[in-house]
């Protein structure tokens, strides 16, 4: 259980967490999702102790992370695959980390074997691809066989077998009763592996719910497109209607607050010669850059002066 | 995942922290690296300077054991600035300060193993030294005894001098956290500042009439440019490797070699100070 209350965190005037609050809970996948620099590395680095929030609190199953006993055993973390001093073989790194904590080497060739590192792990992490170094680090997050794991893109940079393997790892973890905590800043990814997702944007929560949620609360939900002959006057015609009206290039209209039926009969009442017209499910991806607010500049640059 | 059996959770003690920090130390390349190249190089550099002495009438062997330690503090100063400063240098941090988040057992465990592996070079660079002035001992044919007059206190000086500036390294290392400002810091405390220092109290620097040299044969015994050059980190730690006979340095207070491995020492742990300070009360970026 990671509980996040109230977090913000500021690099001089710089807010790089604004009165974040969410829960991670066992027996979950959560995942923690927003664009490049809105906050999430920042979160994590305060919730496993390496930085202190500016105010609010960060805790693991009760307890700050920096008052763990033995934290290996408790939180398993991923941060960076640059975590790793480049000229120290996976081995060596595992078993310092092992040491620490009184950890066995048979454990650290178990952790090398799950994690299919076995053919590099005498061979210096320098030498790694990306995404041996993602496996290292998710092997050494396993070593201490934690019920929470906090890993940071797991899937950046590995091999489509790889983001198999992390998808999978990820779903047993869960099912196993532990938590997880897992970032990405790729929506689609986290909607194979993710029972609920936290989104957030410049450091702010702009979500928390299930995947289904979010699709369901997506604009692109109960959007009507329709494509005419002639879109100008039946988009004026939906606008003194009261709907909305997003102008897309082929004579395409996007409407909002009206049902096909309504967009139907108001194409008739102008004359326009209707070609296509069916309403839209949301997509996972739409909610999500509209809710992270890249969803308007990206309509900006397609709409070209449409009215909303 | 595992079958663990659910065992007692125990985490970090501090045997545990040390054992940790001497697999991270023994497993980088650059650590043996340094260690034989150090060695070497001291050897090589008494050889050389025993060789050309040892055609003074006076000449004492057991005088050029320590002459070798003019190149040395470079190696052991790196070899204490990739540790403190490699872990941030490197990102490994993230993982060691997350493994440990006490923080502060961390760098207790640095400091033991960087001294216990400078130690072992400064016994091996020592060791170095001593067969390298063997051969123009045995020219002359002078024996030569380490365990007699001042040799004891002589290597284990020199010995000391070597953990000195492996931890002087680390200190600096950990406060900066940065490799290449850490290092040089490092080289300049120990190698420039006192040849700086030997410039200014130079008459000749300064426009002084070369005339007037005479008359500083009048100086006092002491002078504020000597005495700081003696509390200087490299040259305290060098009265070390002197007898306590020698009567120390022109223009400076006679520390002897307890007085300037006391010195050095309070230049470490304030340093340490420092960076324990920095640990535990900033955030590790």
């Amino acid at each position: 259980m990671i509980t996040v209350e109230a977090l913000t965190k500021r690099y001089g005037s710089t807010t790089a967490v604004d009165g974040l609050t969410f829960t991670a809970r066992p027996g979950t996948v959560t995942g923690f999702l927003g664009p490049n620099g809105a906050g999430k590395s920042t979160t994590m680095r305060v919730v496993v102790g390496l930085e202190r929030p500016t105010a609010g609190t960060a805790t693991v199953a009760g307890r700050r992370y920096a008052d763990l006993h033995a934290p290996l055993h408790e939180v398993g973390v991923m941060l960076d695959a640059r975590s790793v001093h480049p000229g120290r073989t996976a081995y060596k790194h595992l078993v310092s980390m092992a040491q620490t904590h009184g950890i066995g080497k048979a454990r650290v060739r178990e952790v090398i074997a799950q994690t299919g590192l076995e053919p590099a792990a005498h061979r210096r992490a320098g030498t790694f691809s990306l995404g041996m170094g993602q496996r290292l680090g998710i092997a050494g997050a396993l070593l201490g066989d934690p019920a929470t794991l906090i890993l940071d893109e797991p899937v950046n940079g590995l091999d489509p077998d790889g983001v198999l393997w992390v998808r999978r790892l990820v779903r047993e973890l869960a099912a196993e009763g532990r938590t997880v905590l897992l970032s990405s800043h790729l929506m689609h990814e986290l909607a194979l592996c993710a029972d609920r997702v936290v989104i957030i944007g410049r450091g702010r929560l702009l979500a928390d719910a299930s995947v289904q949620e979010i699709v369901d609360r997506s604009q692109g939900a109960g959007t009507v497109r329709v494509r005419t002959t002639d879109p100008e006057p039946l988009a004026r015609e939906l606008l003194a209607a009261g709907a909305q009206v997003v102008r897309q290039e082929g004579g395409v209209l996007r409407v909002r607050a009206a049902s096909v039926e309504e967009v139907g009969t108001a194409a008739r009442r102008c004359g326009v010669t209707v070609l296509e017209l069916g309403s839209e499910s949301g997509s996972l991806e739409e909610a999500y850059l509209e809710l992270t607010g890249e969803a308007l500049e990206y309509r900006a640059a397609d709409v070209q002066g449409g009215a909303r | 995942m595992s079958t663990s059996t659910p065992t007692p959770v125990s985490g970090p003690t501090a045997a545990r922290v040390v054992a940790a920090e001497w697999t991270k130390l023994t497993s980088l390349r650059s650590s043996w690296w340094i260690a034989a190249v150090t060695a070497a190089v001291g050897g090589a550099i008494t050889y050389l300077s025993a060789q050309a002495s040892s055609v003074d009438p006076g000449f004492q062997p057991v005088d050029s054991l320590s002459t070798g330690l003019v190149l040395a503090p470079v190696g052991l100063l790196v070899l204490g600035v990739l540790v403190g400063a490699g872990e941030f240098r490197t990102g490994a941090f993230r993982t060691t300060f997350t493994t440990v988040p006490r923080r502060a057992p961390v760098l207790v465990a640095q400091t033991l193993v960087v001294a216990a592996f400078a130690l072992g070079v400064g016994v091996l660079t020592t060791t170095a030294s001593a067969l390298g002035i063997l051969p123009a001992a045995t020219s002359r044919g002078i024996a030569v005894d380490l365990t007699a007059g001042d040799g004891p206190a002589l290597v284990l000086g020199m010995v000391l001098f070597f953990v000195g500036m492996a931890l002087l390294g680390l200190a600096l290392g950990a406060l900066l956290r940065r490799t290449v400002p850490a290092l040089v810091t490092a080289l300049f405390l120990v190698l420039i500042l006192p040849v700086v220092l030997m410039i200014a109290t130079d008459p000749l620097v300064g426009g002084g009439d070369p005339a007037s040299m005479v008359a500083s044969e009048a100086v006092p015994r002491t002078t504020v440019v000597g005495t700081l050059t003696v509390l200087t980190p490299g040259t305290a730690g060098t009265l070390m490797t002197t007898s306590p006979s020698s009567g120390g340095m022109d223009g400076a207070p006679d520390l002897g070699p307890v007085g300037g491995g006391l010195v050095l020492a309070a230049w470490i742990l304030v340093l340490l100070v420092a960076a324990a300070v920095r640990l535990r009360t900033r955030d590790v970026r």
